[in-house]
């Protein structure tokens, strides 16, 4: 978008400056004549009709002249400035993810997604092909990114878990109220607590990741969007535990959530933690010791400390 | 029992436990001193580099970038316990 922005604009600065302002020339001299008996009356009485037409050509070459110019500068001064946002967005995507296009392809769902995610976390078993789909530009048919999640099941999304966690809240507040033990502090007790917990995790995985050498292109939204979706299954353990006065409906409930959301981060985050191993295994050096060391960490991610998370989420 | 202000507290007491740490007094006797690993460069590849290495990287990288901010915060923090706590 940039480059074809910029090529019609540099040409006239190198050779072709006397010949581009000739069309301009031609042209607005008849919006300037329309303009000037409305704008410049007064100046009619004192130059007369007659020999009016030489100034005013003259004028308006003038004129013409200082709108090339201008515009010439109008243009490299637009185009400085476009380049400028594209710098700054290009930078803030690299190092922090939050610019505005990244965030919002997040929440890029539709119905149907929505509801095939949520089948998909709560049963995961029967899904088979697990891997994002690459977005290809078109011009170019090279690969950018990859698809939103309106078109592809396996892209995180950032409404599920969003909503999740606003879910949550509300859920454990209004059970606190059937109980009768609601208190206004409650929901900044629990949004804190469900907060620290998040971001508790995040960091466990950022310094995982460090630890391990993973570089992810795959930004750290992504895993803010993959640790929102253990929420769903908080809130089923929560609801099975108000409707059904046994532990033991609730405790399966419980167990059973908690395996298929394992599982679907075992398979979702595969793709950050082993990129591109089964497709080019020479040019990704990664020694089966390593390999062996992620897989490890990704299981002690998606079960061990997934189960203490949820534990904490579904108690309080 | 886990909210946000506990989670900053336990962030901030790790971070001054990496802080405190000393570099020629402790670390170098059990052989994690920043100076005995070989910074072979930054154009090494980055899946070559052993988690041991990270880890002393990513301490000494603590020890010099937080050490000054540290003070500020626990001196904040030490006040606020004593006068609110």
């Amino acid at each position: 978008m940039y480059q074809q922005q910029h090529n019609p604009a540099s040409p006239p600065l190198h050779h072709p400056v006397p010949q581009h302002p000739i069309p301009p020339m031609r042209s607005p001299p008849p919006l300037q004549q329309q303009g000037r008996p409305v704008n410049s009356n007064p100046y009619l009485p004192q130059g007369g009709a007659a020999s009016g037409y030489a100034p005013d050509n003259a004028g308006n070459g003038y004129n013409l002249f200082n709108d090339t110019t201008a515009q010439v500068g109008l243009q490299v001064g637009r185009n400085a400035v476009l380049a400028g946002q594209e710098y700054v967005e290009q930078n803030f995507g690299r190092f922090m993810s939050l610019s505005m296009p990244t965030l919002r392809s997040y929440f890029n769902v539709s119905n149907g997604y929505v509801g095939s995610k949520l089948l998909l976390v709560l049963f995961p078993w029967r899904h088979k092909l697990w891997s994002r789909q690459p977005k290809r530009s078109e011009v170019s048919g090279s690969v950018e990114g990859f698809m939103p999640p309106r078109e592809d099941i396996n892209a995180p999304d950032m409404y599920i878990p969003v909503m999740a966690f606003t879910t949550y809240i509300l859920l454990s507040s209004i059970l606190a109220g059937i109980k009768g033990v609601f208190h206004p502090e409650i929901l900044g007790y629990i949004s804190s607590v469900a907060f620290a917990i998040v971001i508790f995790e995040i960091l466990g995985l950022r310094l995982g990741c460090y630890l391990l050498g993973i570089s992810n292109d795959s930004q750290l939204l992504d895993l803010v969007a993959y640790s929102g979706y253990k929420f769903i299954g908080v809130i089923l353990t929560m609801i099975a535990g108000a409707l059904v006065s046994g532990y033991f409906v609730k405790y399966s409930v419980f167990l059973y959530t908690f395996a298929a959301n394992a599982f679907f981060l075992l398979r979702s985050l595969r793709y950050v933690v082993l990129p591109e191993s089964p497709v080019n295994p020479s040019s990704m050096n990664t020694t089966s010791r390593q390999r062996q060391r992620r897989i490890q960490f990704l299981f002690a991610y998606s079960f061990v400390c997934q189960f203490v998370l949820m534990w904490m989420l579904a108690k309080s | 029992m886990f909210g946000l202000g506990r989670l900053f507290y336990v962030i901030l007491l790790l971070v001054n436990s990496i802080a405190v740490l000393s570099e020629d007094r402790f670390l170098a006797r059990i052989g994690w001193s920043s100076a005995q690993i070989d910074n072979s460069g930054f154009g090494a590849p980055s899946d070559a580099v052993s988690v041991k290495t990270r880890l002393i990287n990513l301490m000494s990288a603590v020890r010099t970038l937080m050490r000054i901010p540290l003070i500020g915060i626990n001196t904040v923090i030490i006040l606020y316990e004593v006068v609110l706590g």
